[in-house]
């Protein structure tokens, strides 16, 4: 694959010799370029352990960056790298008590949550055939940037991939809930509850789906009536 | 032809036995203690994590080995039976040098595949015990037990063992085919690890070179595709980290490699054979 195909198909171009040399020193760039690449990605990886029990959050970044450059195939070292950013590092930014400023600590807070954002964003376009990372992005967007729609997106992509754990298939329903959208919610609780068929696969829970609907609609009638009056 | 494949055949059992006499598998007790230590080491990261560094681990361990005894072996097949005087034993009996050639590249393949294999047994069991380790910690829930034995009992890791003995299948050529030409051991060792390496790189250097522009003359072009002709692409053996990244590849994409590993262990073999009959004793 050449480097505007790898542009084209990850949204990056990834390692080059040169790149690899430059940032990676001697003997790794040895080991990555004479074949044990698994070996020099989990060595980076072991130093992001390091400087994460460290808390040096730079240094974390740029190992996690070039392991996931080096093997951008690995589902696993975007998530884990994506978990650092967006969670770790900025969790460790909002509270870091060097920075009298809240809105600064939060600015920088959202910087990281952002970097773990981007990163799992490119991870999505370098594994885009499971769903662990589309399932990731839409915590990220869940947990850390309260974009409910957007996590729902995710979740649908990521069941769509066929190898998404039976749970997430509800997780849209509740995004949509969360986002405000309950007609949409339940719309879809009622469509994934057609789907299950009969008799259901006790995997997918559909005594939760119909405990969703009840109390969707419990919920909608309500508002509907106090319309009325 | 039956009298061929007799002789070749001796000729290979004749070089397993003699490597193996050579305590080479000594080597492998080291390879079970750094596999062992290994396991024990990663213990901080997910499940995930922990599976892809041990297989990353004995993949690389089984890699490793392979070339060194692969280079090893070779470098004392040819240039050591010349010095040692037992050729001209073997060459005085009704044995075509060819035969002799391929015979001995049989026999080092015997014993790489043989080596690779016990290698395999001892990943495949600190696998095991690495599941029932996990599935003891972390496996109350059926679905993380069931989890964690996928990637402990991936069946695609033989896919990975398949590519790893056709790898090194090719560099045992290399070797065979510069231990025909040379007379010193080490010029045979700097040779194939220099081709080794080339073969790593090229792919990587051929596409920053055409990409930076800077290969516009049909010359320089007429070179690069020279040197992907006669230099075996080793990049292609990089499907093992796709498989151990728990990615699908499918059986079609690795026969196709094993083919491309044929046909380079054919022209090499034939090579040799083509030398080595036409040089001094």
């Amino acid at each position: 694959m050449t480097q505007s195909q790898r542009k084209a198909t990850y949204g990056f171009t990834g390692p080059t010799a040169v790149a690899i040399r430059e940032k990676l020193g001697q003997g790794l760039a040895l080991a990555a370029l004479g074949g044990f690449r698994g070996l020099a990605a989990n060595a980076l990886m072991l130093q992001a352990h390091g400087a994460w029990e460290e808390q040096q959050w730079v240094r974390v970044r740029s190992s996690l960056e070039l392991a996931t450059l080096l093997q951008p195939r690995v589902a696993v070292f975007w998530d884990t790298a994506s978990w650092h950013l967006a969670w770790n590092a900025a969790v460790a930014a909002e509270r870091y008590s060097g920075e009298p400023s809240e809105t600064r600590r939060r600015l920088e807070a959202r910087r990281w949550v952002e970097a773990g954002r981007s990163l799992l964003e490119r991870g999505t376009k370098a594994v885009p055939e499971r769903a662990l990372l589309f399932q990731r992005l839409g915590d990220l967007y869940w947990q850390r940037l309260e974009d409910y729609q957007a996590a729902a997106d995710c979740y649908r992509q990521a069941i769509a991939k066929g190898d998404a754990p039976p749970y997430l298939e509800r997780f849209v329903g509740y995004a949509l809930e969360k986002a405000g959208d309950k007609r949409g919610a339940l719309a879809y609780f009622r469509e994934l509850r057609a789907q299950m068929g009969t008799p259901p696969n006790p995997e997918r829970k559909p005594e939760v789906v119909d405990r969703e609907i009840l109390k969707l609609e419990k919920e909608l009638s309500v508002q509907a009536s106090a319309k009325k009056k | 032809m039956m009298g061929s494949l007799r002789r070749i055949g001796a000729v290979a059992g004749n070089t397993f036995l003699e490597a193996v006499r050579q305590k080479v598998f000594a080597v492998l007790l080291v390879f079970g203690l750094v596999l062992i230590y290994g396991a024990n080491y990663f213990t901080e990261f997910s499940f995930q994590e922990q599976f892809k560094f041990l297989k990353d681990l004995g993949y690389a361990a089984i890699s490793l080995t392979g070339l060194l005894v692969g280079l090893l072996g070779a470098t004392q097949l040819i240039p050591g039976e010349i010095e040692r005087r037992t050729i001209l034993t073997a060459l005085c009996r009704p044995l075509r040098r060819w035969e002799f050639v391929v015979g001995k590249y049989l026999g080092l393949s015997i014993l790489l595949a043989v080596m690779i294999g016990v290698m395999a047994v001892a990943v495949a069991g600190v696998l095991g015990w690495k599941e029932a380790h996990l599935i003891a910690r972390e496996g109350s829930d059926p679905a993380v037990a069931a989890l964690i034995r996928a990637e402990a009992r991936d069946p695609r890791l033989i896919q990975a063992l398949v590519l790893l003995e056709v790898k090194l299948a090719v560099v045992a050529a290399i070797a065979v085919f510069f231990s025909t030409v040379a007379t010193s051991t080490t010029f045979v060792m700097a040779m194939t690890l220099m081709v080794y390496l080339i073969g790593h790189l090229q792919s990587v250097a051929r596409e920053q070179w055409l990409e930076s522009g800077e290969v516009a003359s049909w010359a320089a072009k007429f070179f690069l595709a020279g040197v992907a002709f006669l230099v075996p692409d080793f990049n292609l053996y990089n499907l093992i980290d796709e498989i151990v990244a728990g990615n699908a590849v499918s059986w079609r994409s690795t026969l196709e490699v094993v083919g491309y590993s044929g046909v380079y262990i054919a022209v090499l073999l034939t090579a040799a054979s083509v030398v080595f009959e036409g040089r001094d004793i």
